[in-house]
């Protein structure tokens, strides 16, 4: 039997460590998008209240207001003002306008004459704390919701702000909270629209 | 005892006549003395920086068309404020230069009799009701909106001169927001302390304003543009937006989400204000749109639904309805804080029954400024004041430069 070498060994740690890194180098997916789904069809949408599962009960209505003009600034879509989407909710008889069944969806739609329906959840929004450094973060994610069939043809999600390493080397305290709101919001419509 | 000729004489050998050598020296006095004069006049100059140019009479008012009502002061502070106080330095003011005040029983008989309990706008029967009973031109409001007696004191107040009659409309509408600390200047020699002093400040300039009006003089302070920074962050704009048309708008209050008292009011307030002096709008009075709500019994849950913005339209006869959501409005008290703002806002066209402008704006009293507080707001009424405007300049700006207007290069994926 062949003895292994010291050449033999190096290789074997090097593939180890190679494997050890590999997850590192997976591409992160955070959206879906329906296939079968042809969005050049979808002209108008309604942004439903956002879910906010922070301390501050208007995070939401903060984030939302911020992604209803970046959508509508894109041109590409057309989105409902938001008391439109608020009598359309009343009328449909929509206890909770931010968690739709597909039957509540469909329902809305009918009423106020859009193509698709957002939903979204602010997960975090604030100041984070590690040690004695501090920055701004924002977790937030949205689904799109055909209002025809009542399914969910894009789902995505983004991260933005957290402590990096130029804040616990400087101690900046991150970015204003306006400014990571807008880039959390330019990742999901991009994750949409070109 | 010494004779004047001799003191003139003293004075004269004190400063004996220069010889021909010594042009020199004179030259060189002079350029000295004007040097110093320079340096001290560069340095008082910053006293002077920023402060409103306040005649000492102002200009006065046309006679024969100005009897008008001074109504009692709304007040959006949230707190108690000397409003009774500042109407009567209001009136004071105006009577000094040479408008006819109706007398205070009068207006007092006639809120009585007609019922008046809002005073911040007028609706088309009481300003019907002033031109028959009492014969005025114009009904003055005004709108405390922030006031704090705190050193450094601050000041906001909007005011507005509508007309009576059948059809009462904003004739002259303009604004300040004041702070003891705006310029303090060198040492702090403009640094004003006393509250009384801010407030006289802060009416003079209002004062001047409406009396250039009443003069026939240009509008309040028309000439003066919003700084870049001020701009929206964000912003859609219609292709179905006419450069060239003036348009009738509604202003609906506005959406609060702010911790503030009376935002949405104020919000509304400031957007008639810029709104009306970009000269692309004819603005309804407050009033009268706040009386078509109460008509019409509109409940505003989020913001203006469709159909609440198509009986708005018939019943008052506009163009496009102004709605939009105040998320921060905050001011600060004493030297330590800064006005932060953050808003949308939103104009539903009536024939298209879609949103024609969308936008969401943001800003810190202290945004942009870097060396020696230059630049620095200090009350969220000025800040939003020059927000306002900056969306009323970009919104008939070059199309081609707007964002998401037709013919942007974006796309569904």
């Amino acid at each position: 039997m062949k003895a292994v070498t010291k050449s033999d060994r190096l290789k074997i740690l090097l593939l180890i460590i190679i494997l050890l890194f590999l997850p590192a180098c997976a591409g992160r997916r955070t959206t879906y998008i329906d296939p079968n789904m042809d969005f050049g069809a979808v002209k108008s949408v309604a942004v439903m209240p956002f879910v906010g599962l922070t301390r501050d009960p208007v995070v939401a209505e903060r984030v939302r207001d911020v992604f209803i003009n970046k959508l509508l600034a894109t041109g590409a879509v057309y989105v409902l003002p938001v008391g439109e989407v608020a009598r359309g909710t009343a009328r449909a008889e929509i206890s909770n306008p931010s968690a739709l069944s597909p039957e509540e969806t469909i329902k809305l739609g009918g009423i106020i004459k859009v193509q698709a329906v957002i939903i979204g959840t602010v997960r975090e929004y604030g100041e984070v704390r590690s040690g004695t450094v501090s920055s701004n973060v924002i977790s937030l994610s949205l689904q799109m919701i055909e209002t025809q069939t009542g399914k969910i043809v894009w789902t995505t999600a983004s991260t933005r702000g957290g402590i990096s390493i130029w804040d616990r080397l400087l101690g900046s305290g991150g970015k204003p909270m306006n400014k990571i709101t807008e880039r959390a919001v330019n990742d999901l419509i991009s994750s949409l629209i070109k | 005892m010494i004779s004047s000729a001799a003191l003139l004489n003293k004075k004269i050998s004190l400063f004996p006549p220069l010889q021909r050598g010594d042009e020199r020296i004179s030259r060189s006095r002079f350029f000295f003395g004007a040097a110093s004069m320079l340096v001290v006049a560069l340095l008082f100059l910053p006293v002077v920086a920023g402060g409103e140019e306040v005649g000492r009479d102002g200009p006065k008012a046309n006679k024969g068309r100005n009897r008008i009502v001074v109504y009692p002061i709304e007040n959006l502070t949230g707190a108690a404020a000397p409003i009774k106080e500042i109407r009567k330095m209001c009136i004071e003011k105006l009577k000094a230069h040479g408008v006819d005040v109706l007398e205070e029983e009068l207006l007092e008989q006639l809120m009585a009799k007609y019922r008046v309990r809002y005073t911040g706008g007028i609706n088309r029967e009481i300003a019907k009701a002033l031109k028959q009973d009492v014969d005025v031109e114009g009904i003055l409001i005004n709108s405390l909106e922030f006031y704090s007696d705190a050193n450094p004191p601050k000041i906001s107040l909007i005011s507005r001169l509508v007309s009576t009659g059948e059809d009462p409309s904003i004739l002259w509408m303009d604004g300040v927001g004041l702070a003891g600390d705006d310029s303090p200047g060198i040492l702090d020699l403009g640094l004003i302390e006393d509250p009384n002093l801010l407030m006289d400040k802060a009416l003079k300039t209002i004062m001047n304003s409406l009396m250039r009006y009443l003069s026939g003089g240009p509008e309040g302070r028309a000439g003066q543009s919003a700084k870049k920074k001020f701009n929206p962050k964000i912003f859609y704009r219609s292709p179905v937006l006419e450069f060239n048309r003036k348009y009738t708008v509604a202003i609906a209050p506005f959406f609060s989400i702010s911790d503030r008292k009376y935002v949405g009011e104020i919000m509304g307030l400031h957007f008639a204000r810029e709104l009306k002096r970009t000269g692309n709008f004819n603005v309804i009075e407050p009033g009268i749109v706040r009386q078509v709500f109460l008509e019409l019994r509109i409940v505003m849950e989020q913001g203006v639904s469709l159909a609440n913005a198509e009986l708005i339209f018939g019943m008052l006869n506009a163009d496009l309805v102004v709605s939009g959501e105040v998320i921060d409005y905050e001011d600060y008290q004493g030297i330590w804080g800064k006005p932060k703002v953050s808003f949308s806002a939103q104009l539903i066209e009536r024939r298209t029954r879609e949103v024609m402008w969308s936008s969401h704006s943001y800003n810190e009293g202290d945004d942009g400024v870097f060396f020696f507080d230059r630049g620095r707001v200090n009350t969220a009424s000025a800040m939003t004041s020059q927000m306002i405007q900056a969306i009323g300049r970009m919104m008939f700006e070059d199309s081609k430069r707007g964002q998401g207007v037709a013919g942007s290069r974006t796309r569904v994926k």
